[in-house]
């Protein structure tokens, strides 16, 4: 199997807290992968990482093959252009406006002439389900849902072969949240694009993964498939699916 | 006589900690702006943004700095005036106006309205886009955020910061003329002779030198508070008052040490 993502025991701490400690990941081509876990178990540390946006304290993480580590800025830019982010809260750019925060990244990214940039970003709109109504408008004029759709039609806009996920249904209704997942799904079969999320919700985990790493204090303590997380008794797996206060996270928590 | 020294050791750990976090400050803030600074320089170059901040900078603060300037020319006049009828030394009004106005006062007046005003929106609008992850979001999208944020502002304040500067001193003479014409009843053509007799080239320039250094530090403060600030709403607000009251206390540190170098 080719992998999009390779990560080989990688660490980061801040000061003396270890947050990771040597975690070991693939990720396959048009593969979704769900990273769950606590509060604080290091998950948006294990993107931020993947993401070089902070740098690891060891490991090594190769992206398309390529050990990001190794790369120029210049490549680096080039590498992360192939990576799409879907912010928790969108983190759509407030001074400006739909169409031009999802061309944001063909026009300064990709230098794509700006009429060009604008038609490929309402196609990218309409693949999310919106229209050039919403093109005008300003993200504090937008709900919820539709933030997370402009921000997602952003993070496709560039062609991405991986897109991150960051709790992409927090904070939206159970309706909303639904049309989310579908459009993650409709992302990774239909476009081929390999996905990595975080998620606490688990109807979310259940619709959009393939496969599923938990994590804890740091560590991935278990991985399986969809099918194989419903029927683990690992307990730790089964109190974060059945949400139970008792169980192994309460115990060494 | 072993507390004594106990206490003494306590004192002076707390100053080498206060003395090595300052050179750490320090050291942060001129990799932050050699950072900003190599990023712009090269291509390709967000000339929209250069513009926008120019706008913002040279064109929405002229109200407010043109009338500090106008009053503060006018009160300077009064003032002068109250002091200068007792030795009959009215003559100089118009001189001492104009040598406050280009050296001193143009300057730090308009440098300290644009913190107030530039420098606390600037941190305000980056801190924001750090905590809500736009800046982030500038990363992963392949832009370099020093060179999208920082280097318009501080591009753009250096360079318009003495353009505000020579405005502040137009205004600021203006105002001294029409409290001196208007009001003492000085004869306008001899207030002009005088203005003009004692404008030396080098006091505007001094001024508009100062001005420039103020316009670079009052936007790098702006900047690099904005884009280290932390803890969500608070975090920002806090970092939005450091950032004004650090570079209204450096603007006249600064202007101390560049009277000296320039006088």
């Amino acid at each position: 199997m080719e992998y999009v993502i390779e990560v080989e025991n990688l660490s980061k701490s801040f000061g003396s807290k270890e947050v990771l400690q040597g975690i070991s990941m693939k990720i396959g081509r048009g593969e979704s992968y769900v990273v769950i876990g606590g509060s604080g178990s290091g998950k948006s540390v294990l993107v931020k990482c993947i993401l070089g946006l902070i740098e690891p304290t060891s490991g090594v993480i190769k992206i398309n093959g390529q050990d990001v580590a190794k790369l120029s800025q210049k490549e680096l830019f080039k590498t992360r252009l192939k990576c799409g982010v879907l912010y928790q809260g969108g983190a759509l750019f407030d001074s400006l406006n739909v169409i031009e925060n999802v061309s944001f990244g063909l026009i300064y990214g990709l230098q794509v002439p700006q009429k060009e940039a604008y038609k490929i970003a309402l196609e990218k709109l309409e693949a999310v389900d919106l229209d050039e109504t919403v093109a005008k408008l300003y993200p504090s004029e937008l709900s919820g849902g539709m933030s997370k759709r402009v921000a997602l039609a952003r993070a496709i806009a560039t062609d991405p072969d991986i897109i991150f996920f960051d709790e992409p249904t927090t904070g939206l209704d159970p309706i909303t949240s639904g049309i989310i997942n579908d459009l993650i799904v409709r992302c990774t079969k239909e476009m081929g694009i390999s996905a990595v999320s975080i998620t606490h919700d688990i109807n979310s985990l259940k619709h959009i993964s393939d496969r599923v790493g938990l994590l804890f204090k740091g560590k991935i303590i278990w991985e399986g498939t969809n099918k194989e997380l419903l029927a683990t008794d690992n307990p730790y797996v089964v109190q974060f699916i059945n949400g139970n206060a008792e169980g192994p996270f309460t115990t060494q928590g | 006589m072993g507390s004594h020294f106990a206490e003494l050791s306590v004192f002076l750990d707390r100053i080498g900690r206060l003395f090595i976090g300052f050179l750490a400050s320090i050291g942060s803030l001129t990799l932050f702006s050699i950072k900003a600074i190599w990023a712009g320089i090269t291509p390709p170059y967000y000339w929209k943004q250069i513009l926008q901040q120019a706008v913002q900078i040279g064109y929405f603060s002229l109200p407010v700095v043109g009338m500090t300037a106008l009053f503060t020319g006018m009160a300077m006049t009064l003032q002068c005036y109250a002091g200068f009828s007792e030795f009959t030394a009215e003559n100089a009004i118009p001189s001492v106006v104009m040598i406050a106005m280009t050296r001193e006062l143009g300057p730090v007046l308009a440098a300290l309205m644009v913190a107030g005003r530039l420098g606390a929106s600037m941190t305000a609008e980056i801190g924001t886009m750090k905590v809500t992850e736009q800046i982030d979001a500038l990363t992963t999208l392949s832009v370099n955020s020093y060179k999208y944020l920082v280097f318009p502002r501080i591009l753009t304040g250096t360079f318009l910061v003495p353009f505000l500067v020579l405005i502040d001193d137009i205004i600021g003479i203006l105002g001294g003329y029409l409290v001196g014409v208007y009001y003492l009843n000085f004869n306008a053509a001899n207030y002009i002779r005088n203005t003009l007799e004692s404008m030396v080239t080098w006091d505007i320039v001094s001024g508009l030198i100062k001005g420039a250094v103020f316009g670079f530090v009052i936007c790098l403060m702006g900047c690099y508070q904005g884009y280290f600030s932390k803890g969500g709403a608070e975090g920002v607000g806090r970092a939005t008052t450091n950032s004004v009251v650090t570079s209204s206390i450096m603007i006249l540190l600064l202007d101390g040490i560049l009277t000296f170098a320039l006088f």
